[in-house]
């Protein structure tokens, strides 16, 4: 009977070690998603001499290292859609703190923007010199990969898992939400994590595991990018953002170095945004320009006629040649030339092949960053209206946030993955967040409505703003994030 | 049968041992232990010790004071020898630039804990609970190995259990249900006595032990409430009985010790051979967590004592 019991034990053990090595690899940080939080949040780990030794893995759908890596060597020669808009505060934690070289030549400075009133001509400019980036979201990431790859880790300190998806997560020990989450990817391979990162968008699937719920309404309106060929500038132009409120939805062009642009034009309901999508380059070129400069009762002739006839070389000739006429009798009627420049964006002749996109507009909140094992940043856990410029920079918020908290929590001897290290990281990023996304709400909300009371609040709102300087540098702080001076 | 029997009487043999050793300490008054009542009170509190939200969050919120203040005294004991990092001598955050200035700051800190990491200290934590400090401290690169020792017997299983969740601490936590005067190991580079003196009865004890137990140049660090009518107002009528935020019975008016008390115990026992390196108040602000300040006569506080020979 002992001896019986002997061998059972010897073979439970074998069985136990070959249990063992064939179970999930460990990791310390697991981040799921490598846009550019999930990007950012790697370099920033790897980087800092804290947290260095923490072993990190990546995992993204998309194939990084080919797709994405090869914009820095080979960059394409015109620029792409998605473009977004950078405050010094993030510029400068990625260059200054995690060390990124940015490719600077694709990147384009701005002094300031100008706001406009599509229906009264209310106006506001708030100028301030170098106050925001605009940047390709592709830039960003490749540079982060650039400067994680020059790091030179080995597979045990940093890898990443390219082209596989998460298709399951799960508590090491069921119904215990502080056991270690192990992660199963579309290739097999198991991961048991001791912190999981949800960078992995709106549809996170970190998110649905940790159980964190999301308040939020979507906008029914659509966002459309594109990037925009420009008349050659004048020497005189500012370089400046430029956004107008239609009845439709704001549309804003915002700069890009030489004579290119990128364009975010909000426009409510699917129809009209389908209808500007599928439209001749040409007409579309000159329906963003009408659309700075004419009215809203010429703009809805214009969708009119051309929703009527669609791609009929003749129409669109028509419509090309009556806003080229109004925009002229517009300018005449100015007091001077100089006003052209100081009043409207420089003209649009072209667009990029191929650039126009459109998406689906919401605001979302996670009610909580972060839960036992868990955080989330970025879209993740929160997505807001473009209007404002600030979705990319809450994200990197988040993550300089989420760092500083691994940081502290590291010096004093916390599990990363725990409550206690996570708490403050959430603490500090909420309001932060609530602001700009409340800002960026409210401003669609009243932006929205052709109600007569509330466009004359709102032009007198916007013209107070515009000559009450301490309201306007309060303005500026929030869209840059406070690193104005 | 025969085999079946020896066998028993070897296994007996130590276990009566083991037996023996237990009857003498009923037996024998043991100065450094917990009255019968502490130990029952933290016995019903060790199920939930770990859990940060629950009635010991409290103490993990103080635990990352604790871990400043260890930190910053440690910090106060080496010197960078690298040459290539430069710290200029003056107030250099008023003078220079926010960036120069920050990139000192980071080149000073990562000099003193490349410094540190180079001690690998023996650490021991008396009265150690669920093992919230111990675990802290073996997380810490300048941390060779903790041992954490306490009296009540379910705090130490609930510690073992939770050391072993995370792969980092294996080897680097012990812990061990003794008493202080029967620990034979006397080369602890750092002793830990966090928030535990108000729980003995005979403190002084508790203090002499830990001082034998202590190398030349290493630290004792005491942690412990001023005993006062404002101590009684915060941590218990306060803490205990309107906010709740510390469990009920946890504290003892009578049993607080005043700073200048385990100073002047200090003078009185050990005068040529000790150094008060640091002492600071600490209290807790709900907002805030628990905050450093230089009142050491109020409330809550930390002392760190260096052994000079």
């Amino acid at each position: 009977m002992q001896f019986l019991g002997l061998f059972q034990t010897i073979i439970r053990r074998q069985l136990a070690t070959a249990a063992k090595s064939a179970g999930p690899k460990l990791t310390d940080v697991l981040i799921v998603g490598g846009g550019p939080a999930g990007l950012t949040l790697a370099t920033a780990i790897k980087t800092s001499p804290i947290l260095s030794g923490f072993k990190t893995t990546l995992v993204d759908s998309q194939n990084l290292t080919d797709r994405v890596a090869k914009f820095y060597d080979n960059p394409p020669e015109e620029f792409t859609n998605r473009v977004v808009s950078l405050t010094p505060k993030s510029k400068k934690f990625l260059t200054e703190t995690l060390g990124v070289p940015l490719m600077n030549d694709r990147i384009q400075s701005y002094d300031g923007l100008y706001v406009i009133d599509g229906m009264t001509d209310a106006r506001m400019a708030l100028d301030q010199d170098g106050m925001l980036d605009m940047i390709e979201i592709l830039n960003i990431q490749s540079s982060l990969l650039h400067r994680l790859n020059h790091l030179n880790l080995n597979e045990g300190s940093f890898e990443i898992k390219e082209e596989v998806k998460v298709t399951s997560i799960e508590s090491s020990t069921k119904g215990d939400p502080t056991s270690w989450p192990i992660v199963t990817l579309s290739n097999g391979e198991q991961y048991k994590t001791r912190l999981l990162v949800g960078a992995d968008g709106f549809n996170s699937p970190v998110k649905k595991f940790s159980g964190i719920t999301t308040r939020g309404w979507p906008y029914d309106t659509f966002g459309m990018v594109a990037t925009l060929k420009l008349n050659p500038l004048s020497p005189f132009a500012k370089l400046r953002g430029w956004q107008r409120f239609l009845k439709t939805g704001p549309i804003a062009h915002l700069p890009l170095p030489g004579d290119n642009a990128t364009l975010v034009w909000s426009t409510k309901g699917n129809e009209l945004s389908q209808l500007l999508i599928q439209l001749d380059p040409k007409v579309f070129s000159s329906l963003v320009n009408a659309a700075f400069i004419l009215d809203d009762a010429d703009l809805d002739y214009y969708y009119k006629i051309l929703g009527e006839n669609p791609n009929d070389s003749v129409t669109n000739e028509s419509v090309i040649d009556d806003i080229t006429q109004r925009i002229n009798q517009v300018w005449d009627s100015l007091k001077n030339d100089s006003l052209i420049d100081e009043r409207y964006p420089p003209q649009v002749i072209d667009i990029v092949d191929k650039t126009r996109a459109r998406f689906p507009l919401k605001l979302s909140h996670a009610d909580i960053y972060c839960s036992d094992r868990i955080a989330l940043v970025g879209d993740a856990a929160h997505t807001t209206h473009p209007l404002a410029g600030q979705g990319l920079n809450m994200g990197q918020h988040d993550v300089e946030e989420l760092t500083r908290a691994l940081e502290k929590g590291t010096l004093r001897g916390l599990d990363i993955g725990s409550m206690l290290c996570l708490e403050p990281f959430w603490g500090e990023c909420y309001p932060f967040n609530n602001v700009r996304l409340g800002m960026a709400d409210k401003l669609h909300k009243i932006y929205g409505t052709n109600f007569t009371p509330v466009v004359q609040l709102r032009s007198l709102g916007l013209q107070l703003t515009d000559s009450l300087g301490p309201v306007k540098n309060l303005l500026i702080n929030t869209l840059t994030a406070g690193s104005s001076k | 049968m025969n085999k079946l029997i020896v066998q028993k009487q070897l296994l007996d043999k130590p276990f009566y041992q083991f037996l023996g050793r237990r009857a003498r300490s009923f037996v024998r008054f043991k100065s450094t232990a917990a009255s019968p009542d502490e130990i029952k009170h933290f016995q019903e509190l060790a199920p939930t010790w770990w859990d940060t939200n629950g009635s010991q969050r409290i103490l993990h919120k103080m635990n990352l004071a604790r871990l400043d203040f260890i930190r910053n005294t440690l910090n106060k004991t080496v010197r960078i020898k690298d040459p290539n990092t430069f710290i200029p001598g003056y107030n250099y955050k008023e003078f220079l630039p926010e960036s120069v200035s920050h990139s000192i700051e980071n080149d000073l800190n990562e000099g003193l804990s490349k410094e540190l990491t180079k001690r690998q200290y023996n650490v021991l934590d008396i009265g150690c609970g669920g093992g919230i400090l111990s675990e802290s401290m073996a997380r810490q690169p300048f941390v060779k190995q903790v041992l954490g020792i306490d009296l009540t017997p379910e705090c130490i299983s609930v510690a073992k259990l939770h050391a072993r969740l995370d792969p980092k601490l294996e080897g680097k936590v012990e812990y061990d249900e003794i008493a202080l005067e029967d620990l034979k190991q006397k080369d602890y580079d750092i002793i830990t006595c966090f928030e535990m003196l108000e729980h003995v009865d005979k403190p002084g004890d508790i203090l002499e032990q830990a001082w034998k137990r202590l190398k030349p140049n290493g630290l004792l660090f005491v942690s412990t409430i001023n005993r006062n009518p404002i101590s009684w107002f915060t941590t218990i009528f306060m803490g205990e009985t309107v906010l709740k935020i510390v469990p009920p019975g946890t504290h003892h008016l009578s049993k607080y010790i005043d700073a200048s008390e385990i100073e002047e115990w200090f003078e009185k026992k050990h005068p040529r051979d000790h150094k008060v390196l640091s002492l600071k108040g600490t209290m807790y602000i709900p907002t805030q967590g628990w905050v450093e300040h230089d009142c050491t006569k109020i409330g809550n506080y930390f002392m760190a004592v260096k052994k000079l020979h």
